[in-house]
């Protein structure tokens, strides 16, 4: 009985994340799967990944920072597979996560949970690194920012070219 | 006779006292300077006005910028530290219209206690702020800002805060 009434507040609490019409219309715009496409690491690319994988109710897994990293800007939509993103946050912990086939790129929290604010830069191969200009201040999604089209609110998908600046003028 | 002129003469005060101005603070409010702002803006926008954090409409601090949104709709993100004249403006409306009333009492006082404001203690993670401590009481980003809030911008330490 005990047990029953201690596992009671659990649930009320999934109900209610499970009830936010704000997330799940925000979830709702995102659409269907796209053709041909499984639910799995090559899903959705471009699309706000922690919007669903935010460990609500489980599942989908949690993921504390995830994205997409694409060759070049739009139109174009090539992947940028094998490249190493080194997440560095305000504590000076760093982790890296290597993009799939897809271009997708996830960390679960138990891999690493960063302390905001946090420094992104990409390292494709032996080439040179391609580093976020700004920092990223609280959104584990790069595609809560990075949108297409690229507007006043938008720089447009993250791509590796053409480069903006190198690391070296990161402030 | 005595007891007329003496019932007019109250009646002459009660009437003044109920036509006077209360003393409201809200009537008259100091606020920063708005020309030094210029220096101030972009190290605000620098460390606060990300598109995920205070770069967004949704926050009652919203800034404008480049490293952040823009307002301009022709304008888009870019990796420089630049705020047009036209949103510096917009930025220090939203500055001024935090806290008014603390903001005009830091001000009246030449800055002293800045940490009144809930910007500064959250800029300096002294309150709960999901974006982390962004700048330590006494660097340059915090010298900029606190100075500006003193009447007296340091415009050099603007200018290194928005570097690093």
């Amino acid at each position: 009985m005990r047990a029953f009434v201690a596992f009671i507040p659990l649930v009320v609490a999934a109900l209610a994340g499970a009830c936010d019409p704000t997330q799940s219309n925000a979830v709702a715009s995102l659409g269907d799967e796209a053709p041909g496409v499984r639910r799995g690491p090559l899903h959705r690319p471009g699309q706000p990944c922690l919007l669903c994988h935010d460990g609500t109710l489980g599942n989908p897994p949690a993921f504390s920072v995830a994205g997409t990293v694409y060759a070049n800007p739009a139109p174009d939509t090539s992947p940028a597979s094998g490249v190493d993103v080194v997440l560095t946050d305000a504590n000076g912990a760093t982790h890296t996560a290597t993009t799939n086939a897809a271009g997708n790129f996830y960390v679960s929290p138990s891999e690493f949970q960063p302390a905001y604010p946090m420094r992104v830069k990409l390292q494709a191969g032996n080439g040179n690194p391609v580093c976020m200009f700004t920092h990223v201040g609280r959104d584990g999604s790069c595609a809560g920012c990075h949108t297409e089209p690229a507007g006043p609110r938008s720089p447009g998908h993250v791509a590796l070219a053409p480069k903006a600046f190198d690391c070296s003028e990161q402030p | 006779m005595n007891r007329s002129i003496l019932a007019l003469f109250s009646s002459a005060g009660v009437i003044a006292l109920a036509c006077s101005t209360p003393s409201d603070p809200r009537v008259r409010a100091d606020v920063p300077d708005r020309a030094s702002f210029e220096y101030v803006a972009p190290v605000l926008v620098h460390r606060c006005g990300t598109l995920d954090c205070h770069g967004t409409p949704a926050r009652n601090l919203r800034l404008y910028g480049a490293e952040g949104q823009r307002f301009a709709p022709s304008d888009v993100p870019k990796p420089k530290h630049e705020v047009t004249e036209e949103e510096a403006s917009e930025d220090y409306a939203s500055i001024v219209g935090l806290e008014p009333e603390v903001l005009s009492a830091v001000v009246a006082d030449k800055g002293a206690s800045p940490e009144r404001l809930t910007l500064v203690r959250k800029a300096r993670g002294a309150e709960n702020h999901k974006g982390g401590a962004l700048v330590r009481a006494g660097d340059d980003s915090d010298i900029c800002v606190t100075s500006w809030l003193a009447g007296a911008t340091d415009v050099a330490a603007c200018q290194r805060g928005v570097k690093r």
